[in-house]
């Protein structure tokens, strides 16, 4: 029973998707042309060396899959939600006998791997076709898992964030810095080992990093299975803070009128 | 029914539920204020107000949505903002202006994903889903996008997203807003035989009198946050809801008509509206005499506005 409670919010989030066909479209040509494009400015950099240990393949599977990691979930979801609480939209969530943001990371995790499913059919062809196949299989399919983690981690954070608006009046803004956060510290524009020292060594005692670098990573031929430990980890701690902050915010739920 | 109510006490016990909000200028206003009410098992109440008069603020306290500044309540022997979860299993909620269903997906899809999460298998959804389907004469539209369907094809649907795991209570906040003269009648008709068939109570927020004659057997009106008015809905009929308007379109100017009971609201040379205290004339006298009298064009009775049946109790009380 318990399962069918996971289950089926997930198929359902799945078939949502794909009744959204040109949303679909329009995310999957985005995707190909920014990893296209970051991936080949990151061989060009890379030549026929390699770049703190990433050669030029291991980097264009490395961006094919960071940016399927980020791609699969929407942009701007912590101002959607904050939306939802700020409207009382979120009352109609709060009618039904299981935690809001338990239904919420479900059904957003199932569209979020539904969506994931299909961006890495044209990524991995895309990477396969200009460098060939990724340099490690045991490494490829590490990914496969880490890249769930990520997404659902990222989801988490996202949820704990946009829970601000239930004390806030307006957090649309929010998203945009937790963007770039995600950008840069997550590893989606480049490897962590790349950045300063310093901003590195932030970088990977920071979330972000299991939300794009850790599969990225592992996807680049670097088998560390240690690092879906990490995710794992970092999911623990990202779910409590999302259900704290929702069981403290829907307390303080202001919903003037029907 | 779906999951027992806790204890053998009413349906629903509120005392002196108040809910302040504070304003953007930070000043403190209660939407709701002392609410003290009790509704049996089974019964049909209409809780009834005008906009704004703390009808959907007492619904989102009664379902747990809203912690109330102070007060107690039980619903069903919970506290529904202690207890929300719990309650969820045994009520059924409507809003009239937030949808429950799935855009993108059609009702039965939506069913499916809130069987899963009241945790029913898939047997029991969908034997449930076919019932509620031929009760709400619904099963051609269950297949449908919830885009696609009228707002009152999508309130049937709605209705039966409420009704899916069988709740003890249904809260209906402004179910029939917005439905045209045929769905609002053909809605009303079906909340009256879920009661008389299942024992379901029913909590109805309406700004129409009309929901109230047809749907309800005991009437709580509030305003301005209080209760201000608790009776039966005979009782209520008695004394305020006597009156009816009559709108008649005219041919001809009216010459003056002599009716006791009956007086002219508004005039001109092509429209006429009269209001009809019917303890004292009835509305076919009216008619008749109207028809007989007058060239008429045009005519319909109508209920008159909520703003002037609660002008009515504040002028009682005030005797």
């Amino acid at each position: 029973m318990r399962l069918r409670r996971i289950g089926v919010p997930a198929d359902v989030a799945g078939r949502r998707l794909l009744a959204d066909r040109d949303g679909w479209v329009v995310n999957c040509l985005f995707y190909l042309i920014v990893s296209g494009v970051l991936s080949a400015l990151w061989r060009a950099a890379a030549g026929d060396g390699d770049i703190a240990g990433y050669s030029a393949a291991a980097l264009t599977w490395y961006i094919v899959t960071a940016e399927a990691a980020t791609c699969a979930l929407s942009i701007r979801l912590i101002e959607e939600v904050g939306d939802e609480i700020g409207s009382g939209a979120v009352a109609v969530e709060m009618l039904r006998p299981v935690p809001v943001i338990v239904v919420r990371l479900v059904a957003e995790v199932g569209r979020g791997v539904a969506r994931l499913a299909t961006l890495l059919g044209p990524g991995v062809a895309l990477a396969w076709l200009v460098v060939g196949p990724p340099p490690s299989a045991a490494g490829a399919v590490l990914a496969v898992p880490a890249l769930v983690l990520a997404l659902a981690a990222n989801l988490c954070l996202q949820h704990a964030m946009a829970a601000a608006a239930f004390w806030l009046r307006d957090t649309r803004a929010m998203w945009f810095l937790y963007q770039k956060l995600v950008f840069i510290l997550g590893g989606m524009l480049l490897p962590l080992e790349v950045l300063p020292d310093v901003l590195r060594d932030v970088a990977m005692v920071l979330p972000f990093m299991t939300m794009a670098y850790v599969p990225a990573r592992l996807a680049a031929g670097h088998v560390e299975p240690v690092l879906l430990l990490v995710q794992v980890g970092w999911l623990v701690v990202l779910a409590a803070a999302a259900a704290l902050a929702f069981a403290r915010g829907q307390q303080r739920l202001q919903v003037v009128g029907g | 029914m779906g999951a027992p109510a806790r204890d053998a006490g009413p349906a629903i016990e509120a005392v002196g539920v108040t809910k302040r909000f504070r304003g953007a200028s930070g000043r403190a206003v209660d939407a709701v204020h002392d609410l003290t009410l009790e509704v049996a098992h089974g019964e049909r109440l209409a809780f009834i107000g005008p906009n704004g008069a703390g009808k959907s603020t007492s619904i989102k306290m009664l379902t747990g949505i809203l912690h109330p500044t102070a007060g107690e309540a039980r619903v069903l022997g919970f506290v529904p903002w202690r207890e929300r979860r719990a309650l969820a299993e045994r009520t059924g909620t409507l809003f009239g202006q937030r949808s429950q269903l799935w855009f993108e997906l059609s009702p039965r899809q939506s069913l499916r994903m809130l069987a899963a999460i009241y945790g029913m298998d898939r047997g029991a959804e969908q034997r449930r889903v076919a019932q509620l389907g031929e009760l709400l004469d619904a099963v051609d539209l269950f297949d449908v996008p919830v885009r696609d369907l009228s707002l009152g094809q999508r309130m049937r649907c709605e209705l039966a997203a409420c009704l899916l795991h069988e709740p003890h209570i249904l809260f209906l906040d402004e179910p029939t807003i917005g439905l045209d003269l045929l769905a609002k009648r053909r809605f009303r008709e079906l909340l009256v035989t879920l009661n008389e068939a299942g024992g379901t109570t029913v909590f109805l927020t309406s700004h129409d009198v009309a929901d109230i004659e047809h749907v309800a057997q005991r009437v709580a009106v509030i305003s301005a946050g209080r209760l201000i008015y608790d009776d039966t809905v005979p009782a209520m009929r008695r004394t305020m809801l006597s009156t009816k308007l009559v709108d008649v379109g005219l041919e001809r100017p009216a010459t003056p008509l002599a009716l006791d009971g009956v007086s002219v609201v508004a005039q001109s040379d092509s429209d006429v509206q009269l209001s009809v205290d019917m303890a004292r004339t009835s509305i076919r006298v009216v008619l008749a005499s109207v028809l007989d009298a007058w060239s008429v064009s045009d005519i319909s009775v109508v209920d008159p506005p909520l703003e002037q049946v609660i002008a009515e109790i504040y002028s009682e009380r005030r005797r």
